[in-house]
Protein backbone atom coordinates (compact mmCIF):
# COMPACT_ATOMS: atom_id res chain seq x y z
CA UNK A 1 0.00 0.00 0.00
CA UNK A 2 1.46 3.73 -0.42
CA UNK A 3 2.27 5.85 1.54
CA UNK A 4 -0.61 8.12 0.32
CA UNK A 5 -3.50 5.30 0.25
CA UNK A 6 -2.18 4.46 4.31
CA UNK A 7 -2.62 8.57 5.10
CA UNK A 8 -6.32 8.63 3.44
CA UNK A 9 -6.70 5.42 5.52
CA UNK A 10 -5.87 6.29 8.64
CA UNK A 11 -8.03 9.57 8.31
CA UNK A 12 -10.99 8.10 7.08
CA UNK A 13 -10.56 5.34 10.02
CA UNK A 14 -10.11 8.69 12.21
CA UNK A 15 -13.25 10.05 10.72
CA UNK A 16 -15.17 6.92 11.03
CA UNK A 17 -14.35 6.58 14.89
CA UNK A 18 -14.82 10.29 15.42
CA UNK A 19 -18.41 9.71 14.31
CA UNK A 20 -18.90 6.75 16.41
CA UNK A 21 -17.57 8.58 19.27
CA UNK A 22 -19.58 11.69 18.41
CA UNK A 23 -22.78 9.50 18.62
CA UNK A 24 -21.95 7.67 21.83
CA UNK A 25 -21.12 11.45 22.93
CA UNK A 26 -24.09 12.96 21.79
CA UNK A 27 -26.69 10.09 23.75
CA UNK A 28 -24.54 10.43 27.24
CA UNK A 29 -26.27 13.58 27.47
CA UNK A 30 -29.27 12.28 25.49
CA UNK A 31 -29.64 9.50 26.53
CA UNK A 32 -33.53 9.05 24.58
CA UNK A 33 -31.63 8.98 21.50
CA UNK A 34 -29.63 5.47 22.23
CA UNK A 35 -30.45 3.33 19.25
CA UNK A 36 -29.66 0.01 20.45
CA UNK A 37 -29.41 -3.62 20.34
CA UNK A 38 -33.13 -5.02 21.84
CA UNK A 39 -30.61 -6.43 24.65
CA UNK A 40 -30.50 -3.12 26.07
CA UNK A 41 -26.89 -3.76 26.87
CA UNK A 42 -25.57 0.13 25.44
CA UNK A 43 -28.08 1.84 28.27
CA UNK A 44 -26.72 -0.66 31.01
CA UNK A 45 -22.75 0.63 29.47
CA UNK A 46 -23.72 4.22 28.79
CA UNK A 47 -25.08 4.99 32.35
CA UNK A 48 -22.71 2.34 33.90
CA UNK A 49 -20.11 4.85 36.42
CA UNK A 50 -17.20 3.65 34.24
CA UNK A 51 -18.99 5.47 31.27
CA UNK A 52 -17.95 8.76 33.06
CA UNK A 53 -13.98 9.56 34.38
CA UNK A 54 -13.72 12.05 36.44
CA UNK A 55 -16.80 13.15 35.01
CA UNK A 56 -15.65 13.86 31.63
CA UNK A 57 -17.82 11.09 29.43
CA UNK A 58 -15.42 8.35 27.78
CA UNK A 59 -17.43 9.13 24.59
CA UNK A 60 -15.83 12.61 24.60
CA UNK A 61 -12.25 11.43 24.94
CA UNK A 62 -12.47 9.54 22.23
CA UNK A 63 -13.87 12.40 20.26
CA UNK A 64 -10.91 14.57 21.07
CA UNK A 65 -8.40 11.39 20.34
CA UNK A 66 -10.14 10.91 16.86
CA UNK A 67 -9.82 14.87 16.25
CA UNK A 68 -6.15 14.53 17.06
CA UNK A 69 -5.44 11.84 15.09
CA UNK A 70 -7.11 13.61 12.15
CA UNK A 71 -5.32 17.02 12.31
CA UNK A 72 -1.92 15.13 12.91
CA UNK A 73 -2.88 13.16 9.66
CA UNK A 74 -3.28 16.50 8.10
CA UNK A 75 -0.37 17.99 8.76
CA UNK A 76 2.05 15.14 8.12
CA UNK A 77 5.52 15.22 9.54
CA UNK A 78 7.93 12.18 11.30
CA UNK A 79 6.58 13.75 14.52
CA UNK A 80 3.11 13.31 13.75
CA UNK A 81 3.39 9.89 12.57
CA UNK A 82 5.07 9.01 16.07
CA UNK A 83 1.93 10.96 18.01
CA UNK A 84 -0.58 9.57 15.88
CA UNK A 85 0.56 5.88 16.98
CA UNK A 86 0.94 6.34 20.25
CA UNK A 87 -2.60 7.92 20.58
CA UNK A 88 -3.64 4.86 18.69
CA UNK A 89 -1.75 2.64 21.08
CA UNK A 90 -2.95 4.48 23.99
CA UNK A 91 -6.64 3.69 22.45
CA UNK A 92 -6.50 0.19 22.00
CA UNK A 93 -5.01 -0.26 25.10
CA UNK A 94 -7.94 1.36 26.74
CA UNK A 95 -10.12 0.08 24.48
CA UNK A 96 -8.74 -3.63 26.05
CA UNK A 97 -9.93 -2.36 29.58
CA UNK A 98 -13.07 -0.82 28.36
CA UNK A 99 -13.99 -4.26 26.92
CA UNK A 100 -12.65 -6.35 30.18
CA UNK A 101 -15.14 -3.96 32.14
CA UNK A 102 -17.80 -4.95 29.70
CA UNK A 103 -17.27 -8.30 29.81
CA UNK A 104 -16.64 -8.84 33.82
CA UNK A 105 -17.81 -5.42 35.75
CA UNK A 106 -20.96 -4.18 33.98
CA UNK A 107 -21.92 -7.45 32.10
CA UNK A 108 -23.41 -5.78 29.54
CA UNK A 109 -22.23 -5.33 26.14
CA UNK A 110 -22.67 -1.78 24.01
CA UNK A 111 -22.85 -2.59 20.35
CA UNK A 112 -21.63 0.78 19.38
CA UNK A 113 -18.57 0.68 21.98
CA UNK A 114 -17.60 -2.57 20.80
CA UNK A 115 -17.84 -1.39 17.07
CA UNK A 116 -15.15 1.42 18.00
CA UNK A 117 -13.31 -0.75 20.62
CA UNK A 118 -12.86 -4.14 18.36
CA UNK A 119 -13.12 -2.53 14.62
CA UNK A 120 -11.93 0.99 14.35
CA UNK A 121 -9.50 1.42 17.38
CA UNK A 122 -7.16 -1.69 15.89
CA UNK A 123 -7.68 -0.78 12.74
CA UNK A 124 -6.31 2.79 13.51
CA UNK A 125 -3.80 1.27 15.40
CA UNK A 126 -2.30 -1.40 12.77
CA UNK A 127 -2.60 1.71 9.87
CA UNK A 128 -0.86 4.20 12.41
CA UNK A 129 2.22 2.11 12.88
CA UNK A 130 2.85 0.86 9.18
CA UNK A 131 2.64 4.37 8.15
CA UNK A 132 5.78 4.46 10.73
CA UNK A 133 7.34 1.76 8.78
CA UNK A 134 9.90 1.49 6.13
CA UNK A 135 8.26 2.20 2.45
CA UNK A 136 8.94 -0.84 -0.14
CA UNK A 137 12.57 0.07 -1.90
CA UNK A 138 14.05 -1.90 -4.70
CA UNK A 139 17.67 -2.04 -4.49
CA UNK A 140 19.33 -1.05 -7.33
CA UNK A 141 22.74 -3.51 -8.03
CA UNK B 1 6.87 12.18 4.99
CA UNK B 2 7.52 8.95 7.70
CA UNK B 3 10.68 9.47 9.63
CA UNK B 4 14.39 8.47 8.56
CA UNK B 5 15.11 4.91 8.65
CA UNK B 6 17.37 4.90 11.73
CA UNK B 7 14.42 7.02 14.03
CA UNK B 8 11.67 4.74 12.65
CA UNK B 9 12.52 2.00 15.25
CA UNK B 10 12.93 4.57 17.95
CA UNK B 11 9.83 6.63 17.05
CA UNK B 12 7.89 3.11 17.60
CA UNK B 13 9.60 2.73 20.84
CA UNK B 14 8.32 6.00 22.26
CA UNK B 15 4.89 5.47 20.90
CA UNK B 16 4.65 2.67 22.65
CA UNK B 17 6.41 4.19 25.71
CA UNK B 18 3.90 6.85 25.72
CA UNK B 19 1.09 4.50 25.11
CA UNK B 20 1.76 2.56 28.17
CA UNK B 21 1.95 5.56 30.14
CA UNK B 22 -1.00 7.05 28.52
CA UNK B 23 -3.32 3.85 29.38
CA UNK B 24 -2.16 3.34 32.54
CA UNK B 25 -3.15 7.01 33.71
CA UNK B 26 -6.75 5.95 32.40
CA UNK B 27 -7.33 3.18 33.71
CA UNK B 28 -6.07 4.03 37.35
CA UNK B 29 -8.28 7.04 37.35
CA UNK B 30 -10.93 4.96 35.96
CA UNK B 31 -10.88 2.54 38.44
CA UNK B 32 -10.24 5.26 41.16
CA UNK B 33 -12.53 7.80 39.59
CA UNK B 34 -15.10 5.88 38.67
CA UNK B 35 -16.40 2.46 39.28
CA UNK B 36 -13.79 2.50 42.35
CA UNK B 37 -15.35 5.43 44.32
CA UNK B 38 -18.76 5.37 44.04
CA UNK B 39 -20.25 8.67 45.94
CA UNK B 40 -21.18 7.70 49.67
CA UNK B 41 -18.44 7.69 52.23
CA UNK B 42 -20.14 4.58 53.52
CA UNK B 43 -18.58 1.76 53.10
CA UNK B 44 -21.35 -0.44 51.16
CA UNK B 45 -20.57 -2.56 48.17
CA UNK B 46 -22.62 -0.05 45.54
CA UNK B 47 -23.10 3.19 47.51
CA UNK B 48 -25.70 5.02 46.42
CA UNK B 49 -24.33 6.01 42.97
CA UNK B 50 -26.70 4.32 40.76
CA UNK B 51 -29.76 6.46 42.05
CA UNK B 52 -27.75 9.93 42.45
CA UNK B 53 -29.13 12.33 40.14
CA UNK B 54 -32.33 10.58 39.20
CA UNK B 55 -35.61 12.22 40.23
CA UNK B 56 -37.37 11.48 43.60
CA UNK B 57 -40.66 11.77 44.41
CA UNK B 58 -41.29 10.56 47.89
CA UNK B 59 -41.11 6.74 46.85
CA UNK B 60 -40.91 6.94 43.47
CA UNK B 61 -37.82 6.53 41.65
CA UNK B 62 -37.52 8.20 38.06
CA UNK B 63 -38.95 11.01 35.60
CA UNK B 64 -42.61 11.98 37.06
CA UNK B 65 -43.78 12.35 33.55
CA UNK B 66 -43.45 8.52 32.93
CA UNK B 67 -46.47 6.43 32.23
CA UNK B 68 -45.20 3.53 33.11
CA UNK B 69 -45.01 2.51 36.48
CA UNK B 70 -43.15 -0.23 38.07
CA UNK B 71 -44.62 -0.79 41.92
CA UNK B 72 -42.19 -2.89 43.80
CA UNK B 73 -43.11 -4.60 46.96
CA UNK B 74 -40.32 -5.60 49.11
CA UNK B 75 -38.93 -5.98 52.71
CA UNK B 76 -35.59 -4.63 53.60
CA UNK B 77 -34.56 -8.03 55.26
CA UNK B 78 -36.12 -10.29 52.01
CA UNK B 79 -33.03 -12.00 50.74
CA UNK B 80 -34.67 -12.26 47.19
CA UNK B 81 -35.04 -8.44 47.55
CA UNK B 82 -31.84 -8.21 48.18
CA UNK B 83 -29.83 -10.17 45.43
CA UNK B 84 -32.81 -8.39 42.42
CA UNK B 85 -31.65 -5.00 43.98
CA UNK B 86 -28.10 -6.00 43.16
CA UNK B 87 -28.28 -8.04 39.79
CA UNK B 88 -31.29 -7.26 37.81
CA UNK B 89 -32.22 -3.50 39.64
CA UNK B 90 -29.27 -1.94 37.97
CA UNK B 91 -30.04 -2.69 34.73
CA UNK B 92 -33.48 -1.52 34.97
CA UNK B 93 -32.35 2.02 36.60
CA UNK B 94 -29.78 2.17 33.40
CA UNK B 95 -32.21 1.33 31.00
CA UNK B 96 -35.47 2.35 31.56
CA UNK B 97 -35.45 4.77 34.74
CA UNK B 98 -32.35 6.95 33.87
CA UNK B 99 -33.68 7.06 30.59
CA UNK B 100 -36.75 8.67 31.55
CA UNK B 101 -39.18 5.30 30.24
CA UNK B 102 -40.26 4.48 33.53
CA UNK B 103 -40.44 5.28 37.27
CA UNK B 104 -40.05 2.74 39.80
CA UNK B 105 -42.32 2.84 43.32
CA UNK B 106 -41.17 1.06 46.39
CA UNK B 107 -43.61 -0.19 48.41
CA UNK B 108 -42.54 -1.35 51.76
CA UNK B 109 -43.64 -4.00 53.96
CA UNK B 110 -42.45 -5.02 57.16
CA UNK B 111 -44.07 -8.79 57.31
CA UNK B 112 -40.28 -10.85 58.19
CA UNK B 113 -39.64 -8.87 61.71
CA UNK B 114 -38.80 -5.54 63.68
CA UNK B 115 -35.57 -5.31 61.42
CA UNK B 116 -37.69 -4.95 59.03
CA UNK B 117 -40.20 -2.30 60.55
CA UNK B 118 -37.32 0.08 61.83
CA UNK B 119 -35.57 -0.27 58.77
CA UNK B 120 -39.13 1.17 56.74
CA UNK B 121 -39.87 3.62 59.12
CA UNK B 122 -36.40 4.78 58.15
CA UNK B 123 -36.96 4.42 54.25
CA UNK B 124 -40.92 6.03 54.64
CA UNK B 125 -39.35 9.06 56.83
CA UNK B 126 -36.42 9.70 54.19
CA UNK B 127 -39.19 9.45 51.36
CA UNK B 128 -40.73 12.59 52.59
CA UNK B 129 -37.44 14.05 51.79
CA UNK B 130 -36.94 12.09 48.44
CA UNK B 131 -34.13 10.46 49.62
CA UNK B 132 -35.86 7.15 50.43
CA UNK B 133 -34.12 4.91 47.60
CA UNK B 134 -30.23 6.49 48.60
CA UNK B 135 -31.58 4.91 51.87
CA UNK B 136 -33.09 1.44 50.03
CA UNK B 137 -29.71 1.05 48.08
CA UNK B 138 -27.82 1.71 51.24
CA UNK B 139 -29.71 -1.04 53.61
CA UNK B 140 -29.33 -3.73 51.14
CA UNK B 141 -25.56 -3.32 50.60
CA UNK B 142 -25.62 -3.81 54.54
CA UNK B 143 -28.29 -6.43 54.67
CA UNK B 144 -27.76 -8.86 57.94
CA UNK B 145 -29.35 -12.14 58.54
CA UNK B 146 -33.19 -11.85 59.09
CA UNK B 147 -34.00 -10.78 62.66
CA UNK B 148 -30.82 -10.92 64.07
CA UNK B 149 -31.04 -6.98 65.11
CA UNK B 150 -28.86 -5.87 62.50
CA UNK B 151 -31.36 -2.67 62.01
CA UNK B 152 -29.83 -0.81 64.68
CA UNK B 153 -30.25 2.70 65.36
CA UNK B 154 -26.27 3.45 64.84
CA UNK B 155 -26.97 1.82 61.27
CA UNK B 156 -29.73 3.92 60.26
CA UNK B 157 -27.42 6.90 61.52
CA UNK B 158 -24.59 5.88 60.02
CA UNK B 159 -26.12 5.29 56.30
CA UNK B 160 -28.39 8.43 56.69
CA UNK B 161 -25.28 10.48 57.40
CA UNK B 162 -23.78 9.48 54.17
CA UNK B 163 -26.93 10.67 52.35
CA UNK B 164 -26.09 14.21 51.07
CA UNK B 165 -28.94 16.45 51.68
CA UNK B 166 -30.30 14.29 54.01
CA UNK B 167 -31.74 15.89 57.41
CA UNK B 168 -31.15 13.08 59.39
CA UNK B 169 -32.59 14.52 62.54
CA UNK B 170 -35.89 15.38 60.90
CA UNK B 171 -35.76 12.15 59.78
CA UNK B 172 -35.35 10.28 62.76
CA UNK B 173 -38.30 12.01 64.11
CA UNK B 174 -40.21 11.16 60.74
CA UNK B 175 -39.77 7.31 61.94
CA UNK B 176 -41.69 7.25 64.55
CA UNK B 177 -44.30 9.42 64.04
CA UNK B 178 -48.23 8.36 63.43
CA UNK B 179 -48.16 9.27 59.86
CA UNK B 180 -45.38 6.76 59.14
CA UNK B 181 -47.67 4.20 61.57
CA UNK B 182 -50.81 4.54 59.34
CA UNK B 183 -48.59 4.61 56.14
CA UNK B 184 -47.25 1.60 56.84
CA UNK B 185 -50.37 0.16 57.46
CA UNK B 186 -51.78 1.58 54.65
CA UNK B 187 -49.05 0.11 52.26
CA UNK B 188 -49.84 -3.63 53.99
CA UNK B 189 -53.73 -3.46 53.19
CA UNK B 190 -52.55 -2.47 49.65
CA UNK B 191 -50.41 -5.59 49.37
CA UNK B 192 -52.96 -7.88 50.93
CA UNK B 193 -55.52 -6.36 49.00
CA UNK B 194 -53.95 -6.56 45.64
CA UNK B 195 -52.78 -10.53 46.68
CA UNK B 196 -48.95 -10.04 47.23
CA UNK B 197 -47.81 -13.45 47.65
CA UNK B 198 -44.03 -12.66 48.74
CA UNK B 199 -41.47 -10.39 48.04
CA UNK B 200 -40.31 -8.81 46.06
CA UNK B 201 -43.48 -8.89 44.43
CA UNK B 202 -44.31 -6.55 41.15
CA UNK B 203 -46.97 -4.84 39.20
CA UNK B 204 -47.15 -2.85 36.53
CA UNK B 205 -48.86 0.12 35.97
CA UNK B 206 -50.12 2.22 32.99
CA UNK B 207 -51.54 5.67 33.30
CA UNK B 208 -54.11 5.66 35.59
CA UNK B 209 -55.09 2.28 35.03
CA UNK B 210 -55.26 -0.54 37.31
CA UNK B 211 -52.01 -1.48 38.07
CA UNK B 212 -51.33 -5.50 37.16
CA UNK B 213 -49.42 -8.08 38.68
CA UNK B 214 -46.37 -9.33 36.62
CA UNK B 215 -44.21 -12.28 37.71
CA UNK B 216 -40.41 -12.28 36.14
CA UNK B 217 -37.90 -15.00 36.52
CA UNK B 218 -35.33 -15.41 37.26
CA UNK B 219 -35.64 -12.05 39.88
CA UNK B 220 -31.92 -11.72 39.42
CA UNK B 221 -32.12 -11.30 35.37
CA UNK B 222 -32.42 -8.03 33.67
CA UNK B 223 -33.66 -9.91 29.99
CA UNK B 224 -36.50 -11.53 32.69
CA UNK B 225 -37.71 -7.56 32.94
CA UNK B 226 -36.96 -6.02 29.38
CA UNK B 227 -40.18 -7.52 27.77
CA UNK B 228 -42.76 -6.69 30.79
CA UNK B 229 -41.25 -2.91 30.43
CA UNK B 230 -41.23 -2.98 26.48
CA UNK B 231 -44.66 -4.41 26.36
CA UNK B 232 -45.71 -1.62 28.53
CA UNK B 233 -44.26 0.62 27.06
CA UNK B 234 -45.54 -0.11 24.05
CA UNK B 235 -49.22 0.15 25.12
Amino acid sequence: MSDRALRLAVGAVALTGLAVAGYLTYVHYRPEALVCTSSGGCEAVQQSEYATLAGVPVALLGLLAYAAVLGLTIVDTPLTRTLTVAIALSAAGFAAYLIALQAFVIDAWCIWCLVNDVVIVPALAVLSVWRLKPVTVTEER
Amino acid sequence: MPPEPRGRSRALVAAIAAAVVVVAVLVVASVFLSGGSGTSSTSGEGGTALVDGIAQNGTVLGDPAATVTFLQYEDIQCPFCKQYTDEAFPSIVAEYVRTGKVKIDFRGLEFLGDDSNTALRAVLAAAKQDKAWQLIELLYDHQGAENSGWVTDDLIAELAGSIVGLDVERMDTDAQSAEITAEIEALAGEARQRQVGGTPWFFVGIGDAKPYPVQPQPLTDPAAFRPIFDDALAG
